[in-house]
């Protein structure tokens, strides 16, 4: 756990969100906030991820995959809901379509998983990468 | 053609029709049965010509109703031809697919949505929901109000799902290669399956629903004055323009127009969002072809227009700042300054970037003639936005049909010819220049004065808003009772007509050049996408690390055929 506390490599999943969250998350390695020099690392596959950036109130249709992305991800790993509709489905709450939220998706396939919320719609980028830190510094 | 000759044009297929109803100035709404559909869309469509905007299907009380909008662009007016299907147990229509395939996409949309049998449809597969969505549920069907009320998802549902693949399949043998469905920037999440021939890309298909969330269905259950929350998170980048589509739509219905002031900052804040949103696809076009310099330099210079995004409306994103009849926060005029000093500080960075991009003998090798939409396709795929303008198409909703305070600005409507992604290219930088220009001049000129009316109440009837998100024209519907809650409301982002012109642009293409076709559109993709290429026995043989490498490779081949010797930071002007 403390190698993966000093540099997580981190796997962004969208479950069916408005791209909002998205775009922050990929802000935060632009120059502005540049997360890298935070040893954090946005990678190209679960595989290699130490944590699962999840966006999105879990649609029907993406439910099954975010679940088998959990699988394939080396454990421990943490689950990072960011945004409001990941934590509780948000404005979507009533949508037809949607199962989630992603707690209960993840739970589903490990109920021991450790998922850290980061509310906000969208959270800016410095509260994203305080959610991270700060979950980071709990473990 | 003037609207005179509109008209005379339109009575020349009075006989079909039930009725012909010109509600305002450029609205006009037509009336048939089910049998004459397929005989006056052809009409509309072909001999008027008009473009194919959307269709909706509507459950009324006693039969269902299509209504297709089109539009002409030439005066800005939308014709809306409704269908009356009485036959409620078995309900047919004949697809106008065959001859138009900007509807394709939707029709598959009404068949899942409403139940909606289409006869002769090319391709009827699932779209819009999941893959083990129960077969025979039709969510926007009013049987469907009650069950969801009381909290029924499809996975407590007990009918099965059906049989049937939404994914085409594919003949053994055949290399496909699946791109998705996980694309962090796309306002529709998507899945292609490319099938190829050695390096060249010969067919193109694609499976949305990871993204669908059923707005349309939330929609009807929130009240007028909520619903431009709710539009706003469609899509977080168009969060400006699906509101202001939405409120000229039910302004329309209301009949009241906003004060000045309010149209002055709609229009502001639709135009940051423009800036913005160009910004960022030329950053990531750069990041697919392998100029990570201009990736992360596009994404800096974005973030001083978000600052005053946030300064005037509170957030970075999701402004949430139209309500009908006018705005919710204004623009305190002691931020004009900055906001001058700011734009003058984007223009000059734009500017950079737009020569950089324009006098590189390699971007020139790399990006033209690849991915070209030639106008007639663009014109059979009703594309929009960008997209359109590229191919040669001189349609924005802003000078056609203009709403907020567009008329009352000095500006150009950007058009390149060439149809290819450098032609994209081009517009949306140039487009990003007239937009900082329009933003000046409109804060400027912003008249004193309230920046919202009171509107208590909304009449029964029906609206159609539009507007030019940065992809193009996003349309809206709404039909109201009378009562505090629209009771049809459809939404038309400009990515649904956009995408499916990928199965024009990307064929014949090489695989090296698919990242790039793909993102030409602008569904906004990113570097964590999962994508790979399978062989025919399902084995991965490429990964998109692999993908993007090629692209790349390519970019860096040409720069050695053309003796360039790379881009060197003391070439680019640091401010």
């Amino acid at each position: 756990m403390w190698s993966l506390k000093k540099s997580v490599w981190v796997f962004h999943v969208n479950t069916g969100a408005c791209n909002n969250c998205d775009i922050e998350i990929v802000d935060c390695l632009t120059p502005k906030f540049d997360i890298e020099r935070l040893g954090i690392k946005l990678v190209g596959s679960p595989r290699h991820a130490d944590a699962l950036l999840v966006t999105g109130g879990v649609t029907a249709q993406a439910a099954p995959r975010l679940r088998e992305v959990y699988r394939q991800t080396p454990k421990p790993c943490i689950v990072f809901a960011i945004g409001a509709c990941a934590c509780d489905k948000g404005i979507f709450t009533t949508g037809y379509h949607m199962v989630g939220p992603v707690d209960k998706i993840i739970k589903e396939v490990d109920p021991n998983a450790i998922i850290a919320y980061v509310p906000g719609c969208p959270p800016k980028p410095e509260a994203i990468i305080s959610g991270v830190l700060k979950a980071l510094a709990v473990l | 053609m003037n609207q005179q000759e509109l008209n005379n044009k339109l009575s020349q297929i009075k006989a079909q029709l039930i009725s012909i109803e010109q509600t305002a100035d450029n609205r006009i709404y037509l009336s048939c049965e089910a049998r004459n559909a397929y005989a006056v869309n052809k009409f509309l469509f072909e001999d008027v010509p008009l473009r194919f905007v959307i269709a909706t299907g509507i459950d009324s009380d006693d039969c269902f109703e299509v209504i297709y909008h089109y539009a002409y662009d030439e005066i800005g007016c939308i014709i809306n031809l409704k269908v009356f299907i009485r036959d409620r147990e078995n309900p047919q229509l004949e697809s106008i697919a065959p001859f138009l395939p900007a509807a394709e996409w939707i029709e598959r949309e009404i068949h899942d949505l409403l139940g909606i049998d289409f006869k002769n449809h090319p391709n009827m597969r699932r779209l819009i929901l999941a893959d083990d969505w129960p077969q025979g549920v039709y969510p926007m069907r009013k049987e469907m109000d009650a069950k969801i009320a009381r909290g029924w998802t499809c996975e407590t549902s007990s009918r099965p799902a059906p049989e049937s693949p939404a994914r085409r399949t594919v003949p053994l043998g055949k290399p496909i290669l699946p791109v998705g469905p996980f694309h962090p920037l796309q306002e529709e999440m998507e899945f292609f399956q490319l099938t190829t021939d050695g390096e060249i890309v010969t067919d193109i298909d694609m499976r949305i629903s990871y993204n669908h969330r059923g707005i349309e269905k939330i929609s009807e259950s929130l009240q007028f004055d909520q619903v431009p929350y709710l539009v706003s998170r469609i899509c977080g980048i168009c969060s400006a323009s699906h509101p202001t589509a939405y409120v000229n739509a039910v302004e329309e219905i209301a009949g009241v127009t906003p004060p000045d002031r309010a149209r002055y900052v709609r229009t502001i804040i639709c135009e940051l969002e423009r800036i913005h949103s160009h910004l960022l696809w030329v950053g990531l076009a750069g990041h697919f072809i392998g100029y990570d310099t201009v990736f992360m330099w596009a994404w800096k210079y974005r973030e001083p227009v978000l600052d005053l995004l946030e300064e005037i409306t509170g957030n970075r994103n999701n402004y949430g700042n139209v309500k009908v009849g006018g705005c919710r926060e204004d623009i305190p005029d002691e931020i004009v300054p900055k906001m001058l000093k700011d734009l003058d500080e984007v223009e000059k960075k734009t500017e950079m970037l737009t020569k950089a991009v324009l006098d590189d003998p390699v971007l020139h090798a790399r990006l033209k003639g690849v991915g070209t939409l030639s106008k007639e396709d663009a014109i059979r795929y009703a594309v929009t936005g960008p997209t359109a303008r590229g191919s040669g198409i001189a349609i924005d909703v802003r000078r056609d049909d203009p709403y907020a305070a567009y008329a009352d600005l000095d500006w150009n409507v950007i058009v390149q010819e060439q149809g290819d992604v450098f032609a994209k290219a081009v517009v949306r930088l140039l487009e990003t220049l007239e937009s900082v220009k329009m933003t000046k001049e409109a804060v400027q000129k912003l008249p004193k004065g309230p920046i919202a009316i009171e509107v208590k109440e909304i009449p029964p009837g029906e609206g159609c808003g539009h507007g030019e998100a940065p992809r193009g024209e996003t349309f809206h519907y709404v039909r109201s009772d009378g009562g505090n809650r629209p009771i049809r409301h459809k939404v038309r982002a400009p990515s649904f007509v956009n995408v499916p012109s990928f199965r024009a642009s990307c064929i014949g293409q090489h695989i090296a050049d698919v990242t790039i076709t793909l993102a030409a559109v602008d569904p906004c993709y990113s570097c964590t996408e999962r994508l790979a290429v399978v062989d025919a026995h399902g084995n991965i043989v490429r990964d998109y690390e692999m993908l993007l490498q090629a692209s790349r490779d390519k970019t860096a081949q040409m720069q050695k055929e053309l003796g360039w010797p790379g881009l060197k930071l003391e070439d680019l002007q640091i401010g």
